[in-house]
């Protein structure tokens, strides 16, 4: 351990470069959301002239009867019912990938990737085209096999099509924290219960499940939390049923039905949301810690024991595929036919039908060209970016003593309790108000978005944590500088670890909706937003058309995904 | 008393089912100790895990203290939890959410019909007290040390006084130092409690030390068995030989027979080996020679063969020289006050009675 009395020059530099930019990244936006839900008018920005010290933002979203009559009920009921099914959905697929003879397992693992990797809104419209309650097509076939009048019988803009459809899309990423969580697991653990003469049922209530239980609660945690931040399904499935959460409240602000945006009012509202997910954060470490001393008692990644399903095998099989066929086969190919044959269904679909129009519409729309390069610039730029200041956060994590080390590492992962809308408002208040000229451009995109430290800096941490110590002391007992011995030494040996974290940080850019939607501009508009638009402005083909392309683009990076995760397993 | 008769096990492979362990047949006695020992996949651990019922057997019968747990040809298999056994792990196995105490008193909690509260805590505290653990009751579990974790799992195996206790490599986590020290300790308290076990390991000191009789197994199947000094004595094979001591194994043909003896040409040398043996003449062999066994001469004697001190290394009471026999390297212990130089001709006496002569492997 070095404290920052022995650290050279170019140590100080490089690590105070790397803590000042995370700081400002987090921090600065913050703190104008902090300075704006106390200033007034609440049309004002907080540093505008005329701008005042003023509880009256507070009193007036407050004293709203919208928000105890609807707002929180309806949050409360999207989150714990999304929750609770992504839940038993997510631990049913990872217990019979991990730890049955589930035939198919690898190809199961593979697709359930894929809700992941996919923009919220390329999935939101296929469900559309799917569930919708007049052309939607799984209506249209159970109207036609039960013989009943449409619309209907299913409607997805309700809270139950919300509800499942948000289920549908997070059940990925819970799933792949259940299965780190299954595989760690010493399958000793329950052997010597066997041998010390209890049945297997009372292994399983008395170790299995205790045992696994902080590696199954910590998921539920975040999972709780990422829910309560979803902003794209309450937008386009809530608000069609006139559903309003939390999250769509603070959008509605700075975008009200006629009338200026209310940046105190919107301000006011955040604050108590960044506190509540705060508090799940430190909820979460104190369980991920517990889970974690768990597993240093007895070593890493196992090969696990297998249950025999037996007949259950084809229940099962069944259970597995419905999921995948609603999560991602189904509408894959409705977006793929969509782009092709526009509503037309395929019962009646002729081959004079088929057109390839909607694909040169798109590709004669100039925005198309804007919003792919925007996308790449603004996902690649920004994971580069995150990366290299969470390998620096990582370091000062792991390696050093300078003080206010624990304060960055709080900042970094409390930046996933952030949820996306607020840091939009933050971003915007805060580029509205310094004149840089960066508002409107791709620039204030790579800024909002590069503020996900959580993932690298974890990823940095293990990383440097696995290298001893007396590497770096021996290059330096070489006469290598501290800056040498990090790129010569260090760098080469972590760099799996770096592109891991950029792969799935440029993953996660390239989904991104909610940002670029709240700062959107002509200039910088991205692929997810540009979709969405089509979608709305009844171009149903040639939105389908963009879903298809994204897909296509997307089933590779699947089997990169899944290259890394295994990596990351045997770590 | 534990009866193994003609077990094996095969497993799913990609090239087909693969054998691991192969007709294993041996018998541990009441309160003695056996080992199994051999190099890692020789179907040691395979052989212990169908004795737990952590393994379902192909074929053979396994019978502990005269019950029989496992016969596929009668249809038998008793499940783990029904056997009356203890079981050390390789990884201990050590329940983090519990603390040391429920570790122990686990298998008697579970035991049907109930234990009284009372009967399974004076139990309890005198196993821990036997392993010296009763002072850390009430620690938690994820805050032992390796030593710690193996006094607890020793504790757990012993707790319901099963009818056989098995350790697999059940010194192999922890460090050397620390491994002597707790080696004799389990030695010690295996034999004061007088249980029968059946200890699985890869270290030949740790089997020669603890077990009473031992089995050396390779490629699934028995390949020796009985006290260490029998199999130390007289090995029956090359690799039994190469495994259980740091022994010279000296590759050569068998060139010229007399009556029981014969002498044999050591490759790329030129020197003769007088050996007793029967094989023919013609016959390539490998001959073991233990390194305490040979001595150094300073003038050329019969019965002794040239070389080259390749090295010299100096172990306190005694040194070991490297000899280069024509590219043999043959390791010589002698003791401290014999002193020659590296780069010297040494003569290495080689007496034919502590010759072992074997036909060569493959």
């Amino acid at each position: 351990m070095q404290g920052s009395g022995n650290l050279d020059l170019g140590a100080r530099l490089v690590l105070a470069f790397g803590a000042g930019i995370a700081i400002y990244l987090i921090l600065v936006p913050l703190g104008m959301l902090l300075f704006a839900a106390f200033r007034g008018p609440p049309d004002f920005l907080p540093f505008e002239p005329g701008a005042k010290w003023t509880l009256e933002n507070f009193r007036a979203v407050y004293s709203e009867g919208a928000l105890y009559s609807r707002i929180l009920p309806d949050t409360l009921i999207f989150v714990v019912g999304t929750v609770t099914l992504t839940f038993i959905v997510a631990f049913a697929l990872a217990w019979l990938i991990e730890r049955t003879d589930l035939p198919g397992r690898e190809i199961w693992f593979a697709i359930i990737l894929f809700p992941l990797l996919v923009p919220i809104p390329v999935l939101a419209i296929a469900w559309i085209f799917l569930m919708g309650p007049n052309a939607g097509w799984l209506n249209l076939a159970l109207r036609w096999a039960t013989g009943i009048e449409g619309p209907g019988p299913i409607n997805i803009f309700s809270m139950p099509g919300l509800i499942l459809c948000q289920s549908l899309a997070s059940v990925s990423y819970v799933f792949i924290l259940l299965t780190a969580a299954l595989r760690t697991m010493n399958p000793a653990l329950e052997e010597a219960s066997g041998a010390s003469g209890a049945a297997p049922l009372t292994t399983f209530r008395r170790i299995t499940l205790p045992v696994l239980l902080p590696g199954l609660l910590a998921p539920l945690i975040l999972i709780t939390l990422i829910t309560a931040e979803q902003f794209e399904l309450p937008l386009m499935i809530g608000l069609p049923a006139r559903i309003i959460v939390f999250s769509y409240r603070i959008f509605f602000e700075l975008n009200p039905a006629g009338g200026l945006p209310n940046y105190g009012g919107a301000a006011a509202i955040s604050l108590p949301f960044i506190a509540f997910g705060v508090l799940l954060l430190l909820l979460y470490n104190r369980t991920i810690r517990r889970a974690e001393s768990f597993v240093t008692v007895t070593g890493k990644a196992y090969r696990q024991r297998r249950l025999a399903l037996g007949p259950w095998r084809i229940p099962a099989l069944i259970f597995v595929i419905v999921y995948l066929s609603l999560a991602a086969i189904v509408p894959a190919i409705v977006l793929l036919w969509t782009s092709f044959f526009g509503y037309t269904l395929p019962t009646s679909a002729t081959a004079a039908d088929f057109s390839v129009e909607p694909y040169r519409q798109l590709f004669a729309n100039p925005s198309f060209w804007t919003g792919l390069k925007n996308t790449a610039l603004v996902a690649g730029v920004s994971a580069a970016l995150v990366t290299f200041i969470g390998a620096i956060l990582g370091w000062i994590i792991s390696r050093s003593e300078i003080r206010g080390r624990r304060l960055l590492d709080f900042l970094s992962v409390m930046s996933v309790g952030i949820p996306a809308v607020i840091v939009a408002l933050a971003v915007m208040m805060l580029y509205l108000s310094v004149p840089i000229g960066v508002y409107g451009t791709v620039w204030i995109l790579i800024l909002a978005y590069s503020y996900r430290f959580a993932t690298t800096t974890r990823l940095a941490r293990a990383g440097f944590m696995q290298i001893h110590k007396e590497l770096e002391e021996a290059s330096a007992i070489s006469g290598a500088r501290w800056l040498t011995t990090q790129l010569r030494v260090m760098l080469p040996l972590i760099m799996p670890a770096l592109a891991s974290g950029f792969v799935l940080l440029f993953i996660v850019g390239v989904r991104e909706f909610t940002l670029p939607l709240v700062l959107y501009s002509q200039e910088n508009v991205v692929l997810s937003v540009l979709l969405w638009q089509l979608f709305q402005n009844g171009q149903p083909a040639p939105s389908a058309a963009l879903g298809s392309i994204i897909i296509a683009v997307v089933l590779p990076v699947i089997l990169i995904t899944r290259r890394i995760l295994r990596a990351q397993s045997v770590e | 008393m534990l009866t193994v008769t003609g077990l094996t096990k095969s497993f799913a492979s990609p090239e087909g089912p693969l054998k691991v362990v192969d007709d294993v047949s041996f018998v541990v006695s009441e309160a003695q100790c056996h080992a199994l020992l051999g190099p890692s996949g020789c179907g040691k651990t395979t052989t212990l895990r169908c004795i737990a019922g952590l393994e379902q057997a192909d074929a053979g019968s396994i019978e502990i203290g005269g019950q029989t747990v496992s016969d596929p040809a009668r249809g038998i298999f008793v499940p783990v939890h029904e056997r009356s056994i203890g079981m050390v792990f390789q990884s201990y196995a050590i329940w983090p959410h519990f603390d040391v105490f429920v570790n122990v008193a686990y298998p008697l909690q579970v035991q049907r019909p109930r234990l009284r509260t009372g009967e399974i805590e004076a139990r309890v505290m005198e196993v821990l007290k036997l392993v010296g653990m009763d002072a850390m009751a009430r620690r938690p579990a994820t805050r032992l040390s390796g030593g710690q974790q193996q006094r607890v799992a020793l504790a757990r195996a012993i707790v319901r006084n099963p009818a056989l206790l098995l350790l697999d490599e059940p010194l192999s986590n922890l460090d050397a130092r620390l491994r002597d020290t707790m080696r004799k300790e389990l030695s010690d308290l295996i034999a004061r409690i007088g249980i029968t076990a059946l200890l699985v390991t890869h270290d030949q000191a740790e089997a020669f030390s603890m077990a009473h009789r031992l089995a050396l197994m390779n490629h699934g199947r028995i390949v020796q068995e009985g006290t260490p000094r029998e199999i130390y004595a007289r090995p029956l094979s090359a690799f039994v030989a190469k495994f259980i001591g740091a022994a010279n194994v000296v590759k050569g043909t068998v060139h010229a027979r007399d009556g029981a003896m014969a002498k044999v040409l050591v490759n790329g040398s030129g020197q003769e080996i007088a050996v007793a043996t029967d094989l023919a003449a013609g016959t390539p062999v490998e001959i073991v020679l233990r390194p305490e066994k040979l001595s150094l001469q300073a003038a050329p004697a019969p019965g002794s063969i040239e070389g080259r001190v390749a090295s010299v290394t100096f172990q306190g009471s005694n040194i070991e020289y490297a000899i280069d026999i024509g590219g043999t390297v043959l390791r010589v212990t002698a003791p401290a006050d014999q002193d020659i130089a590296v780069g010297a001709t040494a003569r290495v006496r080689i007496d034919a009675a502590n010759a072992t002569v074997f036909r060569a492997e493959g």
